[in-house]
């Protein structure tokens, strides 16, 4: 069974929940809730966002920025990234 | 399939136990594929730039990155000496990425620095008008790949880092582990 660690979890979780609230949940907010999108003369559809696109990005760019951290964090400390503490076993090896 | 090709996979996560089963040849296959592939796509896209020599980013860092989430950080490399090093250094790193992704050499490495570039063109391609549609982009699609490749270590299949994690250097400086896989 699997023993994260708390960068583990911060990494998972609140890196993970920023790219997925601003991805999926902003987006599935703006479907729900968000203005109609008139399509103008020119056939551009105008698109008032419900959430503000910078705002909206600045939340996904967080999430990767804990990931990212999370793997600096990992090469530097020498913490616990899967399949490397271990040696793999050798292809043909008996397990 | 062999029963003796499944591998249960047990986790715990947000507070539920998680268990299922994987097909261990289609989990390593996948591994080789996407490897493949997203190495090809940014091997292809340094190849392209090289052949085509001079490359010339002031477009896209002195120019469409003004006003985005990445602007203020791609300006200090839109003009002078930052200009000529991102010149070199986007080509010259593509190809790089994309060789470490094909052959499985230092591909954690090679993810990480490919997910590193891939978000500075999901942003700033993305506020630009490449988010008309929504902000699902094969950028972004590449970002979730890159990451999965170095989670999952998918030079270690068919891989050159499958000869290197097993060589005495590697067995001496263990940290190199995170670095290859």
């Amino acid at each position: 069974m699997s023993n994260h660690t708390t960068a583990d979890r911060i990494a998972m979780y609140v890196g993970g929940g920023l790219v997925v609230l601003g991805t999926v949940g902003i987006g599935f907010l703006e479907m729900l809730l968000g203005s109609p999108h008139p399509v103008s003369g020119e056939g551009q559809i105008v698109h008032d966002a419900l959430v503000p696109l910078e705002l909206r990005s600045y939340i996904i760019l967080a999430g990767f920025l804990v990931w990212g951290v999370y793997a600096i964090y990992m090469v530097a400390t020498g913490g616990h990234i899967p399949g490397t503490t271990q040696r793999d076993i050798r292809a043909g090896q008996v397990e | 399939m062999a029963t003796s090709d499944i591998t249960n996979v047990r986790a715990r996560m947000l507070g539920q136990d998680v268990a299922f089963s994987v097909s261990q040849p289609w989990l390593a296959y996948w591994l080789v594929v996407m490897r493949l592939v997203g190495g090809w796509w940014l091997l292809h896209a340094g190849l392209d730039k090289i052949v085509n020599w001079p490359f010339d980013a002031a477009w896209f860092v002195g120019g469409a990155a003004q006003g985005t989430s990445l602007g203020p950080v791609l300006a200090l490399f839109s003009s002078g000496a930052g200009l000529a090093f991102t010149n070199v250094a986007v080509p010259i790193g593509q190809v790089l990425i994309g060789l470490g992704l094909v052959f499985g050499a230092l591909t954690r490495t090679a993810a990480f620095f490919g997910a590193l570039m891939m978000v500075f063109f999901y942003f700033v391609n993305g506020e630009t008008g490449g988010w008309a549609h929504g902000v699902v982009t094969g950028e972004l699609l590449g970002i979730l790949i890159f990451g999965m490749i170095a989670t999952l270590g998918a030079g270690r299949v068919l891989g050159v880092d499958s000869y290197l994690q097993n060589t005495e250097f590697v067995e001496n400086h263990p940290r190199l582990r995170y670095l290859i896989g």
